[in-house]
Parts: C-alpha cells; sequence; structure tokens
C-alpha cells in the first residue's frame, strides 16, 4: 500500500459509516489512530511496509461506535467524509475526524484481508 | 594463489580454468598434494564454499529483510573463512618446500626449538560505544537509520562470527552477548576483531549509496519500485557487491542482490591484552560519514579476554617420585609419591588412585616463576642425581628433594620443568592464576528487541566498564582483607548497602552460574527498601560472585554483565559475612556502594527472588530463568531498556518470585510464551513514546 510518486493509488476499500456517539459534550468515535506524514513510519506497527506514512487505526473501544460499525484495528483510513488521509499530518486527520457538526463520519478503509477476498472471488469463479 | 608442487613447480593462476576445476572438485587437490593436514584444509575449503552457496541462494531466495541480513553475514562469515583457510594452505604448502629445501642441505635434527604450549583463548562481553550527535535525538523525527552490525573474530585459522545487532540511534553501545572460545592459540597469537555492519534501509539495490541519499530514496521509492529497480541493476559480477581487488577469492564473488556487509572497524589483540577482567581497547574505524553503512562510533571496545594455556589446565607431566622428608630423623627416608604437574604447583598424591578419586593431594609443592629447580650432584648411594626445588615462602627458602628412580625418569622430570617453565615465561600473566572462561551455553535464544523510544526517555544510570570493574575490584580486596580479619558477623557498616541493596538487574541470566548467592533473608532487614515486602533480596556478598538484587524502581543498570569475572576466586570464609543476621544496620550509600549496586548482577530480572534462607543449592549453577513479567511491568520495561542490550527488562516489584521455567541465556530481556509475546510487542511498538496516537 506504498505510493509510486506519479501513480494513482489503487487499493480495494470498505465503506465504514461511524455514528458517532455522545458522551457529555464529547462526541467519540470509540478508536485511536497513529501515523500521519508527520510521524516515524517506522513505528508502525500495522503497515506492511515501514515506510506507510499513512492513518492507521490502532486501537478500537470495544463495543464503541466503531467496534460496532466493523471498523478494525490495523485498519488503514484512506478517506474521511470524502477528505483524503493517504497524504495529512496526524493532527490533520485527526481534526477531520472529530469535527463536531458532523455527527457521522463515514470512512474508507482498506486492509490485507480485503485484497485476498477479492482476489480469491477472483478466482472462485472462473471464466466459463 | 599460487600452488606449488616441488617437483613440477607448477603454479595454478588465480581465476584460471584449472583453478575453477579444482575449485569445483573436479580435481581433487590431493593431485598435487601429498600430504593429510592439507586434505583436512581442503575439506574445510570445501565445506565453506558449499555453505557459502548456500547462503548465496537463501539471499537470492528470501524476502524478509532480517533474513537478508542473517545470510549476507553468513556470506561475510563463510568468505573469511575460505580466504583464511586458502592463505593457510598456501603457508602449509611453502612451509613444506622449505622444509624440503633445508633438510637437503643439512642434516640437523630439530634441536631443541622450544615450543610453548597451547591454550585457549576466550572473548565475551564485547562492547561498543556509540557517540550519537544531540542532533540524531532531539531534532530528527524522522526515520530511524537503522544499521545491522556483527563482529568476526578471527584466530589464527579459527573464524567466529558472533550474533547480528541492529543498532539505531536509541542505542548508547554495541553489544554482543557471545562468548568466542579459540581452543588452539599459541601465546603469540593475534586475535583480530572486526566489526562489519550494513545500512538496514529498505532497498537494498542502490549498494553503498550515502546515507542521504538512501533516505531519501527509501522514503520515495516503494518496495515494488524498488524491486523492479533492483532487477534492474542486477547484471551479474559488475554489481556493486563485486569484490575488489586483491583477494584471493577464487570464483567470482556471486553477485546478490542483498545487503552487503562492510568493515566498519578492526583491532588486533595479542597476549599482552589478556586480562581477568575487561578492558577497553582501541579501535580502527574504516569508512567515513558519508558511507551508508557508517555508525558513530566512540573509537574504543571494551571485552574481556582471558586465556587458559594448557599448562594450567592440564597434566603437563605424571609420575612416581620420591620425596625426602624433610624433618625426618633419618636422612635417608624417602616418600614415594605419584606426582602430577599441573598448573603453578606439584601435587603429590600417596596413590596414582587419588588422582582420579580426586582425593586431596598428600602435599603440594609450588612450582610458579620464583621457584628455581636444579640438580644436585649425584646421590652416593642411588648414583642418581636428586632434584632440588627451591621456593620462597614469605622470608624463608624451602627446598624439597626430589629423585626418580633411574637417569632417564631424573631427565623427562628435568625437562617436563623447563618446559613448564618456558611455557609460563611465554604466558606470561595467564600463569599466575587460572583465568575462568565459560563455555557459551549451546541454548542460543533469540533475542527479542522492542523498539526503544528516544532516548531522553530513558532513565538508567550507565556506568563505564572500566570505572566499575575497578571499583568493585577495590571492594572485592578490601572485603576479602576484611573476611580474613574479621570473625563471624562483623562486617563493616557499608556492607549493609550491598546487602540489602536493591541492585540493577541486569538480565543475564548465564550468569547467574557464578553466583553462590547466599542469601541472609531476615525480612526485617528490609525496613528501607522500597520493594514489596514478600521479596527477598538475595544477598551474597560482593567477594565472590556476590549477587546483589534488582531494585525495586524501574531502573536497570546497563553494564554489561560479566562483571563477575573481576572478582576474586570464591573463598570459602565468605559464607560467614553471609550469616550476619539480625543487626539492622543504617543503609550508607557512599560512592563506592552506589557504583557498585550500579554494576549489578547477572539475574534474569526477578526471577532470583528465592527467599531461601540458607545458601541456596547448587541448582542455582543453572542459569536463574527469567521471571515473567506481567503486562503491567511491561511499559516500564521499555523505559530502562536503554540502549545497551544487555540490560534486562526491570525487575519492578511485579516478579513475585515466579520463575517461568526458560532459561533464556543470551536474551537480557523477559521470555514469555509466543503468544503473550506478540501481544506484549504490539503493546510495546504502540507506546505512545514511540508513535503518537490519539483518540477519537
Amino acid at each position: 500500500m506504498s505510493f509510486v510518486p506519479g501513480q494513482p493509488v489503487t487499493a480495494v476499500v470498505e465503506r465504514v459509516e461511524i455514528q458517532k456517539l455522545r458522551q457529555g459534550e464529547n462526541l467519540i468515535l470509540g478508536f485511536s489512530i497513529g501515523g500521519g506524514i508527520d510521524q516515524d513510519p517506522g513505528q508502525n506497527p500495522f503497515s506492511e511496509d515501514k515506510s506507510d506514512k499513512g492513518i492507521y487505526v490502532t486501537r478500537i473501544s470495544p463495543k464503541g461506535p466503531a467496534d460496532l460499525a466493523g471498523l478494525k484495528m490495523g485498519d488503514k483510513i484512506m478517506q474521511v467524509n470524502g477528505w483524503d488521509m493517504t497524504m495529512v499530518t496526524h493532527d490533520q486527520a485527526r481534526k477531520k475526524l472529530t469535527k463536531k457538526r458532523e455527527d457521522v463520519v463515514r470512512l474508507l478503509v482498506t486492509r490485507k484481508s480485503l485484497e485476498e477476498a477479492v482476489k480469491h472471488s477472483k478466482c472462485s469463479y472462473p471464466k466459463h | 594463489m599460487f600452488c606449488r608442487n616441488q617437483t613440477a613447480r607448477a603454479t595454478v593462476a588465480r581465476g584460471s580454468a584449472l583453478e575453477m576445476e579444482i575449485r569445483r572438485g573436479k580435481f581433487r587437490k590431493s593431485v598435487f598434494l601429498d600430504t593429510s593436514q592439507d586434505s583436512d584444509i581442503q575439506k574445510k575449503i570445501d565445506h565453506e564454499i558449499r555453505m557459502r552457496d548456500g547462503a548465496c541462494k537463501l539471499l537470492a531466495a528470501c524476502s524478509q529483510k532480517d533474513q537478508a541480513l542473517e545470510a549476507a553475514k553468513s556470506l561475510q562469515t563463510c568468505s573469511t573463512r575460505i580466504m583464511a583457510y586458502m592463505s593457510e594452505l598456501q603457508r602449509m604448502k611453502e612451509a613444506q618446500v622449505m622444509q624440503k629445501v633445508t633438510r637437503r642441505s643439512s642434516d640437523a635434527g630439530p634441536m631443541g626449538d622450544r615450543l610453548p604450549c597451547k591454550g585457549k583463548v576466550a572473548i565475551s562481553d564485547l562492547r561498543i560505544p556509540l557517540m550519537w550527535k544531540d542532533t540524531e535525538y532531539f531534532k530528527n523525527k524522522g526515520e530511524l537509520h537503522r544499521c545491522a552490525v556483527f563482529c568476526l573474530l578471527q584466530l589464527g585459522e579459527e573464524i567466529f562470527d558472533t550474533d547480528m545487532v541492529i543498532v539505531d540511534r536509541t542505542l548508547t553501545d554495541i553489544c554482543f552477548d557471545n562468548t568466542i572460545v579459540f581452543s588452539e592459540a599459541s601465546p603469540g597469537f593475534e586475535l583480530r576483531v572486526e566489526l562489519y555492519s550494513c545500512c538496514s534501509e529498505d532497498d537494498y539495490s542502490a549498494g553503498s549509496t550515502p546515507r542521504k541519499l538512501a533516505s531519501k530514496l527509501s522514503s520515495s521509492l516503494g518496495r515494488s519500485a524498488g524491486k523492479k529497480l533492483r532487477a534492474a541493476m542486477e547484471p551479474g559480477p559488475c554489481s556493486p557487491v563485486s569484490n575488489g581487488g586483491g583477494a584471493p577469492l577464487l570464483l567470482p564473488v556471486p553477485s546478490v542482490p542483498g545487503p552487503k556487509y562492510h568493515l566498519l572497524a578492526h583491532t588486533t589483540l595479542s597476549l599482552s591484552h589478556v586480562q581477568d577482567s575487561f578492558r577497553t581497547h582501541d579501535l580502527i574505524i574504516s569508512g567515513n560519514e558519508e558511507c551508508s553503512y557508517w555508525l558513530p562510533l566512540y573509537g574504543s571496545m571494551c571485552c574481556r579476554l582471558a586465556a587458559q594455556p594448557h599448562c594450567m589446565t592440564q597434566q603437563m607431566m605424571s609420575g612416581c617420585l620420591k620425596v625426602k622428608q624433610q624433618c625426618g630423623g633419618d636422612p635417608q627416608s624417602w616418600t614415594k609419591v605419584h606426582a602430577v604437574l599441573k598448573g603453578t604447583n606439584l601435587f603429590c598424591y600417596y596413590r596414582q588412585e587419588d588422582v582420579e578419586a580426586n582425593v586431596e593431594p598428600a602435599f603440594t609443592i609450588g612450582i610458579n616463576k620464583e621457584t628455581r629447580i636444579r640438580a644436585s650432584e649425584k646421590d652416593p648411594l642411588s648414583k642418581v642425581q636428586n632434584i632440588c626445588i627451591s621456593n620462597h615462602y614469605g622470608g624463608e627458602e624451602v627446598t624439597h628433594t626430589v629423585t626418580t628412580d633411574s637417569r632417564e625418569e631424573t631427565h623427562r622430570w628435568m625437562e617436563a620443568f623447563w618446559q613448564h617453565f618456558y611455557d609460563m615465561s611465554q604466558w606470561k600473566q595467564c600463569c599466575d592464576d587460572l583465568m575462568k572462561i565459560e563455555l557459551p551455553s549451546p541454548r542460543k535464544p533469540a533475542p527479542i528487541t522492542p523498539k526503544q523510544g528516544s532516548l531522553y526517555h530513558e532513565m538508567v544510570i550507565e556506568s563505564s566498564d572500566d570505572l566499575s570493574s575497578n571499583v568493585s575490584d577495590i571492594l572485592a580486596r578490601r572485603m576479602q582483607e576484611l573476611e580474613l580479619r574479621s570473625q563471624l558477623g562483623t562486617s563493616p557498616t557499608w556492607m549493609s548497602a550491598f546487602e540489602e541493596s536493591n541492585a540493577r538487574c541486569t538480565g543475564r541470566s548465564r550468569h547467574c552460574t557464578r553466583m553462590s548467592g547466599h542469601s541472609p533473608c531476615t525480612p526485617h532487614r528490609l525496613p528501607r527498601s522500597p520493594v514489596s515486602p514478600h521479596r527477598c533480596p538475595q544477598l551474597g556478598l560482593l567477594s565472590s560472585d556476590a549477587s546483589l538484587t534488582s531494585d525495586s524502581d524501574s531502573h536497570c543498570s546497563t553494564s554489561p554483565c560479566s562483571h563477575h569475572h573481576g572478582w576474586p576466586e570464591p573463598t570459602s570464609s565468605y559464607s560467614l559475612l553471609s550469616s550476619s543476621p539480625s543487626r539492622l544496620r543504617p543503609r550508607t550509600l557512599s560512592l563506592d556502594a552506589k557504583l557498585s549496586t550500579l554494576r549489578g548482577r547477572g539475574y534474569g530480572g526477578g526471577g532470583t527472588f528465592q527467599c531461601s534462607c540458607q545458601p541456596p543449592p547448587s541448582s542455582l549453577l543453572a542459569p536463574l530463568p527469567i521471571s515473567s513479567r506481567s503486562p503491567r511491568s511491561k511499559h516500564s520495561t521499555q523505559t530502562t531498556l536503554s540502549c545497551s542490550s544487555s540490560t534486562s527488562s526491570n525487575s519492578s516489584s511485579n516478579s513475585e518470585g515466579s520463575h517461568s521455567p526458560e532459561s533464556s541465556e543470551g536474551g537480557p530481556f523477559s521470555r514469555p510464551s509466543p503468544a503473550r509475546r506478540s501481544l506484549r510487542n504490539l503493546r510495546a511498538r504502540l507506546d505512545p513514546r514511540n508513535w503518537l496516537q490519539s483518540q477519537v
């Protein structure tokens, strides 16, 4: 999932819609993110390519909104409500996720198993 | 490489077809050889070539970075070994030629050219300090520049490599835990230590690009692009991997795309560097800052180089002797003994069976550098010369007179004594006392190095080897004096600091084998320690292999753990001091004590909190297990993992003396079960100090 400058980035993504949960005066999503173009990509335990500076999900609160929506630990977030997350700083990512006026965030996330699922599905339906 | 055949004087040129055929084994080298020694070396060469081919294949096939680095390391080792065997072969050939030549010209047999005995040389606990610039820590938040390093140690024909260590800017020292033992070394040995390093970024295709460029490349090229680039750049022999000139490697070095190690520093050690404790040696550094494999070395290396000449460990001579009674009334009374010459003593047993039975000898005559031996005039009665052995004990001279049954025997004994003296003069300081060499344990656990935080998060006090070994030597000597003088229980107040204190623990369980940790485990001695009450500090005494328990706060010392080598031999009387029971002594933390406690003792983490109130049995000699750590303690573990990988994960107060049965020898960190390990690993890497995370 690394990119080549000048080439489009392609990935198989899953759409995850998370309803924010109101806790007091906060709206929480129930997960934690790590990564960003200003962070050290080598420290990312989830990324396959250690130069990938994308935003990854590092923790999911059990039974929280993200968990219920199907977000998994280790997912890489590609878009949030249409905003790109592949080339943002950590703080920019956090801000896009925690807009107070938005009750719901629609994420596009990718993970290794998605690619494999697609590959398998392609194989199991050979052309007749 | 020229291979001179003395009859045909045929030379086999490097790279020639014949040479290639020889390498491939089509022609046995024995066509040109006529001794079995050579074929021995030839077998070794063949073996190494096979290993090298295997390593090349592995390197080409593997995809993981770690595997590639390991394979490249084996490749480097095999290449070096091949070179060494080749030169040895060449030397032997030339020696044969010379010998045949000289034999023709002179008829002298081997004159009494004494050869000193060989010995074992062991090098252990190598530690190479690094000197990072402060800009590396504080400003450089970007990629961590990592290098993989290992050491090659060469003595004569034997070449060994250490394990590979990944070094980045969070380490302050490169530590190699291995003990390398060379078995046949002559006193004039030269032990060459070479440090190889290889940049461990993603792309190897660029070969030895300068570091800045390499890091730019690695962040701009993805893995797939890198692979393509690498494939494109793989034309074969002209890849950057090819060997420079001058090497007697016969095959063109296989060009494998992959990591290649470069020589970063080297040094040569010899007999004058041998000592029973740690010493610092200078390194000669090759390479400069622009190289991709560069590491900022401080310029020195600490290690322990010990030697055991065979004259100290083996029986040099044994046989029957008759010893004249010193104080016997009858001047003709001789005692028949079975004498064994070993080390600095001539042990005299009443019967030969006693030697095997490990019975104490009847008496012992010292044979050391000050001893004088001469043959006296013929005894008028027996017509055999006596041998007089004189020693100085204190102020007086004590002479033992021995004789044998026949002149040949006397001659043999004299010869043995002369040889022994010669050995001792050649091996110099190694013959004063027997140096301990620990045999490396057969198990080699893979060390787990969790990612370290940045250095200023660590809160460890690093004590340098030399300083602490000096201090502890001084302390040890004082302790010994005190033991000799004092009776039970009257040790000085500063002893209490050692006994109670909570030293830093270094998790090397291997070093536990040297501890006979007598623990005066009286709970009320722990009033001041913040340790949780069920932990009994084990304390032996410093005088020999004493071990200090680990501290309750989460600090660990970083000193490499085989400091016990610096301690004198265990004396039996030291148990006296440990049994001083019920006295509450004020805890004095003099500088001495503090420094010594920092040295820490090798035991595995908290696993040593045995509440045994009698001296633990020799089962302690088995490597002590490192207790598994609870997850909570792990966070503090990371903070204390300072750079020198010899520190253990800490001994925070969670260790309840529970031992996990594994005895990890080299690994300084706790080793729980694999499942927990991965979870723990993950948690370690998700530490916010390492990698920023935000909750949303």
